[in-house]
Order: C-alpha cells, then sequence, then structure tokens
C-alpha cells in the first residue's frame, strides 16, 4: 500500500481492522495484519489504521503486537522486533543508560522474534535512540497478575552494551508515547463498548418481579452514566486525533482511563451476582482495562502531571478550536 | 465569510474596540448591571455586523455558517463581555423565530433581537409542570375582539428567565384538549407589554432573580402572532432544544473554560491541587471536543437529537466540578468575602447547583438516553 487512500480504500482498511481485530488474536492476528499491510498503512493514514483495529482488539479482548509496531514505526526504528514499553504506571523512557551499557526496566507485549528487542534510551540533545537486545539477556518474566491472557512479560535487568550498537531514531520519544496512548485509548474503548452492551444485554434479559431489570430506573441511570462516560471518551479521543499533539493525547488517554473506570464500576453492578463469576466474560473486560489504563501511564497519575503543568503555567493549555 | 476569516477579523476588532466592548466597573455586581451591558455589546456587534453573521439575511442577517455564532459567543464570554447565560437566549430564541413565525414577523423581530434592541424570554414550564412539559395547562382560547378573532390566554408560568426585562415571549399553550397532551400544545409570540401580562420575579439562592413567575389573566393575542399553527407547539420547542445544545452549549463551555483560567489565577496552587486541576482540564477538553462535534453536525446540516443529551450532561458535569473546586480553593472568600470578585465566585458556585437542574434534570436526561440511545424500552 502506497501513495494517498482514498474514501474508499479507507473503508475497505476500516472494515478488514475491524475483521481481523474481532476474529483473531494473539500471533493470528499479527498474521492478518501484516497481510492487510498494516505498519503501511499506519504511515499514511494513522487515524483509521489505529481506531478501528485497537477498538476491534479491545471489544473482543484480543491482543496483537501493533502497539509495539507503532511505536517503532513512529520512532522510525529500522527493524521489525518488539520495543520494551515503559514500566507500568509510566511513560518514561525504558532504558537509562549505564557506564558500561544500559540499565532497563519496562514491560514486553506480544511475541518477541528472533531478532531481539528493541531497546529505546535517552540520545543527544534530548533525542532517543535505540538498539537491539537478544531478548534473554534482559532475563523477562512472564506475568501472569490482573490479566494473565494479556502475555506481557517484565524485564528488570542491567547490559553491557557498546556505543556503537546506538542509533538514532528519527521520530521523538514524546510523539511515539503520543500516538500509543492514543492506541490504548481507543483499546479502552473498545473494552468499555463490550462491558456496557454486556450489561445492556443482561438488563434486558434479566427478570425479577416480574420484570426485565432495564425497566428500573436505577438500572438504566447506571448504563445511561457508562453511555455517557464512552462518549466522553470518544470526543477526547477525536479533539487530540484533529488537533495532535503530546499534551492531547495525554489528556485522551486519561479521559480514556477515567471513563472506563466509570463503565467498569456500573456495568459490574449491573450485572451483580453473574458479573462476579468466572463463568461471565466481564470479568475479562475488567482485567484488560484495568491493565491498558496502567500502560503508558494512568489515568490518575497523567491528570496529576497534567495538573502540575497547568499550575506551573498558571493557566489551560489552549483550547481546541471550533 | 469563512470561520478562519471571521476568527481574525473579529479577535482584531474586538481588540481594536476593547474599551467601548468592556463592561462598567461593578457591572458584573448586578443584574442589571450584566443586562445592560449585555445589550451594549450586542448593539455594537451587530452595527459592526459581527452579530449578523451566521443568521439569514431574510432576517437581517448577513448568512454563513453557525459556527461563525459560535465562535462570536465564544470571543464574547473568553473576553469577559458577556455572560452567557443571558446570551443564550438569542441563540435560543431567534433559530425559533426564523423556522416558525409568519416570515414578516420574523424579519420586523429578529433583528432587534440580535441588536439587542429587546430581550425575549422562554414561557415554557409551569409550577405544575417541570420536567413534564407535555402536561402543561397554561390555556388560549380562540375568541372574538373588535374586528377580527384573537387567542386569549389565562394561566401561569414560571422559571421564565429574563421575563422582567423582556418585551416579547415564546409561550408554549395548550390549545387543545389535556387528553391531547403534546398535541394540544401551541405556540404564540406574545407582547410583554399586553394588558394582564404580570412579572414577578423570584428570589433564587446566588442572589441574582434571573427567572420570574408570569401570570396571563385574559391576555388578548393577534391570531399572526402564532408560531407555525394550532398544535405545532409541541415541534416549535423540541426544534429549540437543538440550538441550546450547540452554540448556547458551546458558549457556556467556553465560560468554564474561561472561569477555570480566572480560578487558576485567583487561587493557591497548594489549594488547587495539581489531580483535581487535571481532571478539570480532561474533562473539559472531553466537552469542548463532544461540542465541537456537535456543532460541526449542525454546520453539516444534520438534524440533532437526543444524542445532544451527552452533551448537556457532561456539560453540567463540567460546571459542577470547576465550581466544586472553586468552593474548595476558594473556601474562604466563597464564605466570607463581601468584594465584588468574590461575590462573584459565590455567585457561580451557587448557580452551578442549578446545572443539574435546569434545561431538562440530568434525571430527565439520563432517561432519555437510556430510553433513546440504550433503546432500552419504556421506563414503567
Amino acid at each position: 500500500m502506497s501513495g494517498p487512500l482514498d474514501a474508499a480504500d479507507l473503508a475497505d482498511l476500516v472494515a478488514a481492522l475491524e475483521h481481523a481485530g474481532s476474529t483473531r488474536t494473539g500471533p493470528a492476528l499479527d498474521a492478518a495484519l501484516e497481510e492487510i499491510g498494516w505498519s503501511d498503512a499506519l504511515a499514511v493514514a494513522p487515524r483509521t489504521a489505529i481506531g478501528p483495529l485497537f477498538e476491534a482488539q479491545g471489544a473482543a479482548c484480543h491482543t496483537s503486537g501493533a502497539l509495539g509496531v507503532l511505536l517503532c514505526s513512529r520512532l522510525g526504528v529500522g527493524e521489525p522486533a518488539a520495543p520494551v514499553l515503559p514500566a507500568f504506571g509510566t511513560a518514561a523512557l525504558p532504558a537509562v543508560r549505564t557506564r558500561d551499557g544500559v540499565r532497563v526496566e519496562g514491560l514486553l507485549l506480544g511475541s518477541v522474534g528472533t531478532s531481539g528487542v528493541v531497546v529505546v534510551t535517552e540520545g543527544e540533545h534530548g533525542a532517543a535512540r535505540w538498539a537491539t537486545v537478544p531478548a534473554d539477556r534482559l532475563a523477562p518474566r512472564a506475568v501472569a497478575g490482573l490479566d494473565p491472557d494479556l502475555g506481557l512479560q517484565a524485564l528488570d535487568a542491567s547490559v553491557p552494551l557498546e556505543e556503537g550498537y546506538w542509533a538514532a531514531t528519527t521520530g521523538s520519544w514524546d510523539d511515539a508515547v503520543a500516538l500509543a496512548r492514543l492506541a490504548l485509548g481507543h483499546e479502552l474503548v473498545g473494552t468499555m463498548a463490550t462491558m456496557l452492551e454486556l450489561a445492556r444485554t443482561h438488563a434486558l434479559e434479566r427478570v425479577q418481579f416480574g420484570r426485565p431489570i432495564a425497566r428500573f430506573q436505577a438500572v438504566r441511570h447506571r448504563l445511561a452514566e457508562a453511555l455517557v462516560a464512552i462518549e466522553a471518551a470518544r470526543a477526547a479521543l477525536d479533539g487530540a486525533w484533529c488537533h495532535p499533539s503530546p499534551t492531547h493525547a495525554a489528556i485522551a488517554k486519561a479521559a480514556c482511563g477515567h471513563s472506563a473506570g466509570v463503565v467498569r464500576r456500573h456495568c459490574q453492578q449491573v450485572l451483580a451476582g453473574i458479573g462476579f463469576t468466572d463463568e461471565h466474560d466481564l470479568h475479562r473486560y475488567v482485567r484488560r482495562s484495568l491493565v491498558l489504563d496502567g500502560l503508558f501511564g494512568g489515568a490518575r497519575s497523567i491528570s496529576a502531571q497534567l495538573g502540575a503543568e497547568v499550575l506551573a503555567r498558571g493557566r489551560l493549555p489552549r483550547p481546541l478550536p471550533l | 465569510m469563512d470561520l478562519e476569516e471571521f476568527r481574525g477579523a473579529l479577535d482584531s476588532w474586538l481588540d481594536a474596540h476593547a474599551d467601548q466592548l468592556a463592561p462598567e466597573e461593578g457591572a458584573h455586581a448586578s443584574l442589571d448591571g450584566d443586562m445592560a451591558q449585555l445589550s451594549k455589546v450586542k448593539r455594537l456587534a451587530y452595527d459592526a455586523g459581527w452579530m449578523r453573521w451566521g443568521w439569514p439575511e431574510r432576517v437581517g442577517g448577513l448568512g454563513g455558517s453557525p459556527l461563525l455564532r459560535g465562535y462570536l459567543g465564544e470571543a464574547l464570554t473568553t473576553r469577559g463581555l458577556v455572560e452567557p447565560g443571558i446570551y443564550s437566549m438569542t441563540e435560543v430564541l431567534a433559530p425559533t423565530m426564523i423556522d416558525h413565525a409568519d416570515p414578516a414577523l420574523a424579519a420586523e423581530m429578529v433583528p432587534r433581537l440580535l441588536r439587542g434592541d429587546e430581550t425575549w424570554c422562554q414561557g415554557f414550564s409551569e409550577p405544575g409542570t417541570g420536567s413534564n412539559l407535555a402536561a402543561l395547562g397554561c390555556r388560549a382560547t380562540r375568541v372574538r375582539s373588535g374586528a377580527g378573532e384573537v387567542w386569549r390566554v389565562d394561566g401561569q408560568k414560571v422559571w421564565t428567565s429574563l421575563a422582567q426585562y423582556a418585551q416579547r415571549c415564546v409561550l408554549l399553550v395548550r390549545t387543545g384538549t389535556v387528553e391531547e397532551a403534546h398535541r394540544g400544545i401551541s405556540a404564540l409570540f406574545v407582547d410583554m407589554d399586553s394588558p394582564g401580562v404580570t412579572v414577578r420575579p423570584i428570589g433564587t439562592m446566588h442572589g441574582r432573580p434571573e427567572f420570574c413567575e408570569v401570570f396571563f389573566d385574559e391576555v388578548e393575542v393577534p391570531g399572526e402572532r402564532m408560531l407555525g399553527r394550532p398544535g405545532d407547539g409541541w415541534a416549535v420547542a423540541m426544534d429549540l432544544l437543538p440550538y441550546e445544545r450547540s452554540t448556547a452549549l458551546w458558549h457556556r463551555g467556553a465560560f468554564l473554560q474561561r472561569r477555570m483560567d480566572d480560578l487558576l489565577a485567583a487561587a493557591d496552587a497548594d489549594a488547587l491541587g495539581a489531580e483535581a486541576v487535571g481532571r478539570v482540564l480532561v474533562d473539559l477538553f472531553a466537552l469542548r471536543a463532544r461540542s465541537r462535534a456537535t456543532m460541526r453536525r449542525l454546520d453539516a446540516g444534520e438534524r440533532l437529537g437526543p444524542e445532544t443529551s451527552v452533551d448537556k450532561i457532561l456539560l453540567a458535569g463540567c460546571e459542577q466540578q470547576v465550581f466544586d473546586l472553586a468552593a474548595d480553593a476558594l473556601g474562604g472568600r466563597i464564605a466570607l468575602g463581601d468584594d465584588d470578585e468574590s461575590a462573584r465566585w459565590r455567585a457561580d458556585h451557587l448557580y452551578s447547583r442549578a446545572a443539574t437542574i435546569y434545561g431538562g434534570s440530568a434525571e430527565i436526561q439520563r432517561n432519555i438516553v437510556a430510553r433513546r440511545l440504550l433503546d432500552l424500552g419504556a421506563d414503567t
């Protein structure tokens, strides 16, 4: 795929990504994305490539290596290898240079190829630089944790690395983080949409006191609250795509994380007992959205960081233009 | 004129006429002062052409997208030149007249509203009909009077904003039977100086008598003052909603943005707290992005519907969030301050309590979301 995409191409791309994201997971989804030419699409039409895929993936609780691909693509890392993601709850560079090498503290998501993993650290004059390191030298530890299906691996290791290994990235770390945050925001929206659909279906089917519980205002208002939260998250993502900047992406990710909390709370309550069992799917989405919120910085910590910047500047950032 | 051109030209004009447009010292201290300021700004902006953009030429406008009106109200609000609550009546009532009044009546009246020569009010709610508007009982009967037929109005309205300043009222009346519910409602354009109209402002907890009770005692309204036909009143009321939820809501969002900046200037960083400030920033951004998308849909000629309840819910949430934070961070001033600025924070905080009540309460909005957007069926 090359050159500009027309409306029909974009519609085809959306349909293909939605189908792939909702029907495949793991290496099978990665293979489907390869076939679709996702990484090329990412370069020409990032919003169309990212939104539908990550929402479909989130809605189905699927996984892929797409987050790593977009991170490397934005950084201009010319090697098809999985990058080390920032440590949980932060968007900091995952590696710090030491006297004779590098100290890596971060996460790996998805399958790691034989070509090693990409480590990004601080370069000259605020720029970033990268190197590939064989995965086993970083002693990755499989993480079960809250969401074992996500297949995260934790890294916490120091490795010697000669100076000659490093190459400068062409894109900035902040821009790469911004793109990853938008992708995760969409994935969160996908998980929220499914949680709401599960709760809505239950409310319409579950009969108590002789009528579906969807008739009760207390239940209806919880579901309404969840929908409003999802719409707020979608709006924030839309605003960030229309006027892209690291600040807007941070705001959008925080909005999605906050909304996910609202959706989890209300949907779990509406699903009540059945939603607390492992025979119902809800728990998978609760788990997934909690972990996604923490990747590249959680809603709460991003909010606090944004707030600190506002306080330091003494005013809000310039609002979105009409 | 496109939005970019309008934005640049309007900003330059506002800069150049800043002194003339500025409110007089202490104008914000009273509703009278705010109303006088509003009329002044509308007149200056109308005479310079700005207030005419975005309105059709047949009512004295200069044409162009409603986005121009969106930006005008935003610019006036952001610069602290108008209070968006009282400005919103123009955005809400002018389209109603344009869409439903006899064209000659609209052409005669709308320019007076746009120019700030007149204030109009909206007579919808009644003591017995708050959320359940379709049950309204203020009655209009067709009677002979002199040479022709008139509508004779008897009944009472309440929560009628700015009625004490208004020359005209868009009034919902029952012309059919009570059993006909919303199908028996009509809309009249009533002169507020008609014999039999009595206005009584209502004291409020925030200290500004913005709304009134209005009594109609055998008030005669000429037949040609009906908006649409008998029975069209519900459609008039429903058609007004999209404007309340687009341009007017956009302006109020801009106002919250401005007051948040004011708060950042007025309060200590420690008292505000980074996380709370960040939350406001995030929620204001989502509100603005949502409202922006709604404005764009309005501009594209889309029909706005129940999905605008989401905009309203987000707005009410943000309004209370901003002024809750103000109450936390400026607690002493709000509790004890007798200077104008403290009084303003106090009034804004107290008024924000109404954000989940007026214009369709928070509960009504959630009922609409549940029924119309989530398709949960009837709620009984």
